[in-house]
């Protein structure tokens, strides 16, 4: 049996008086898709950042591929491809420049302007990311993920500030990288782009994953119709949430 | 190829672009020129005092009050610059811890800086060449590479307050405010008061309370020490000493005038302080080089061990 992708146990964040997360529980098993959704602050780029050392969790533990996220960064890292949430490029470096760091430092072969070309940047190789677009350093940024080829990629939010052709390109990437074996866990907000692309959601609401499984099953359990879109599931499951949440808060104040 | 990879370690493609934004940028290229207009101020006691060396004195007239304020600027923003913007992510989700990040930080930017710098400081050397005729290439060599450790040590200061500030109006306040103030343009004077106020000052030197001034320097190594802990007295002892002037953190110029000629003039020398006798061995001339050292690895250090720990976005 291989290690699972991600595996995170009891995993929470907390900053000062706001919990982030709230003990998560998630298994991302090798070559999945994996949409991770859930509303604004829900806690998604929390747990990726977690995932990638940029914060360390209060509670918990993580694996991921195998290895410890915040003592092996150097192993991890190698084997993956990411694409963050509220970045910003050098504006004074060339696209090209931004690929050939990242196959720098991995010490992969990479070829940039193939890379480029292949998310719609190829005549823009040679211009610095300042001039760009959002919706080109969108592109840019989603080629400095595919980089060496990854064994995981990891999309924070990677529909953000793209037209209807990004929008595809990115659903086409995450296809043909999943043929090619690599995990895909990628966050969203906007849930009518994943369904096309998951293997499996985890709807994420308040620090907590409030439910998992493919969408088939939620359709299944939640007693939709077969039309019913994620949206619906969503709406659904973490209404269902808050009103947990709320009985329990009602039930806490009444005790005392 | 492979093998040259494998041997290059984790932080040299970091460093080496690093190197190549502020090399193709105008800011180094701006200050260089600056430090040329700046550096060059010959005078009849230099020449007094060094001859056509005289040349290698502008350099160290360069490093001095200019060169800290332009290498503070160029690198108080490298990190939280990019954790506020984000692009600290990109560099955070390479394959290296981030100590490897804050080395090569330092690394590439003290070789982005360096390089003008030295660009500036062999245009200096030409224009005293022509000027003031053959100089020593040694001695020359020999400050310049001192300027580079004292350029070194304040990329790494400006680094790392730039890793542990959340915002670059903080970082900001702690180079120019703490480093470059106290530490460098006004040092003598904090020295001063720190000596007046816990300093035991020797009996012969004391009129009613501890008092210190440049006139009554004490023959007190403490003093002295206290004196050079700064960063751009700890680089000019280094280089008076190379130039062979005296024991101070002065201006090499203030130094011949003040043990050289018969004027007084309001600078501290280990020399005119203990009149013959034989100061404390820790007053040695190479003191500048292991507290230019110290300001190289001391708080790089520190803030290596906050910025491995902490939450960085």
């Amino acid at each position: 049996m291989t290690v699972p992708a991600i595996k995170t146990a009891g995993l929470s964040k907390q900053y000062d008086e706001v919990t982030a997360l709230d003990g998560l529980e998630l298994t991302v098993e090798q070559g999945e898709v994996y949409g991770f959704l859930g509303p604004n602050g829900a806690g998604k780029s929390t747990t990726i950042g977690l995932l990638m050392n940029y914060s360390k969790p209060t509670a918990g533990t993580a694996r991921v591929l195998g290895f410890d996220p915040w003592t092996d960064v150097v192993a991890c890292h190698q084997q993956i491809g990411i694409l963050p949430d509220r970045f910003d490029t050098y504006d004074n470096r060339s696209a090209r420049r931004h690929l050939q760091l990242v196959a720098d430092t991995k010490g992969a072969d990479a070829d940039p302007a193939a890379l480029l070309e292949r998310v719609g940047l190829g005549d823009a190789i040679d211009r610095p990311a300042g001039e760009f677009s959002q919706g080109m350093e969108q592109r840019l940024a989603l080629a400095m993920s595919l980089v060496g080829d990854p064994e995981l990629l990891i999309l924070d939010e990677p529909f953000t500030g793209l037209d209807p052709h990004g929008v595809a390109l990115v659903r086409e990437v995450v296809d043909s990288e999943s043929e090619r074996g690599t995990t895909v866990f990628f966050s969203s907000h906007v849930l009518g782009q994943v369904e096309v692309v998951c293997d499996r959601i985890g709807i994420l609401h308040r620090g907590r994953l409030v439910d998992e499984g493919t969408l088939s099953a939620f359709r299944e359990r939640l007693d939709l119709t077969a039309e019913a879109t994620v949206e619906d599931v969503f709406i659904q499951l973490t209404d269902e949430s808050v009103q947990q949440t709320t009985d329990s808060a009602r039930l806490r104040e009444e005790d005392q | 190829m492979t093998l040259l990879a494998g041997a290059q370690p984790s932080w040299f493609p970091l460093a080496r672009e690093e190197a190549r934004g502020l090399l193709t940028a105008k800011g180094p290229w701006i200050l260089a020129v600056l430090l040329v207009l700046w550096g060059y101020r010959p005078t009849y006691v230099g020449w007094q005092g060094l001859g056509s060396n005289m040349t290698i004195g502008f350099l160290q007239t360069a490093g001095s009050f200019l060169l800290p304020l332009g290498v503070l600027l160029l690198s108080y923003r490298s990190v939280v610059g990019e954790r506020t913007s984000g692009s600290l992510k990109f560099v955070l989700g390479l394959p290296m811890t981030r100590s490897d990040v804050l080395v090569g930080k330092v690394l590439g930017r003290s070789a982005g800086i360096a390089i003008p710098i030295s660009a500036a400081a062999v245009t200096l050397g030409v224009i005293g060449l022509i000027r003031f005729g053959a100089f020593s290439p040694l001695l020359f060599c020999g400050v310049l590479l001192s300027t580079v450790v004292y350029v070194m040590s304040l990329v790494s200061v400006g680094t790392a307050l730039s890793a542990v500030t959340t915002s670059t109006v903080r970082a900001a306040g702690a180079a120019f405010g703490g480093v470059y103030l106290v530490f460098t343009a006004f040092w003598t004077k904090f020295a001063e008061i720190i000596y007046a106020t816990v300093g035991t000052a020797p009996p012969e030197t004391t009129v009613g309370t501890a008092s210190v001034n440049t006139f009554s320097a004490p023959a007190d190594g403490l003093f002295f020490l206290l004196l050079r802990l700064s960063p751009g007295r700890a680089y000019r002892v280094l280089t008076n000493w190379l130039l062979g002037v005296g024991n101070s953190g002065g201006s090499f110029d203030a130094v011949i005038t003040k043990l050289e000629t018969p004027t007084s003039i309001t600078i501290y020398t280990v020399e005119s302080a203990f009149h013959g006798q034989t100061p404390p061995a820790y007053l040695h001339e190479l003191s500048g080089v292991v507290i230019l050292l110290c300001w190289l690895l001391v708080p790089l250090g520190v803030a290596r061990y906050r910025f491995e720990r902490g939450d960085l976005v």
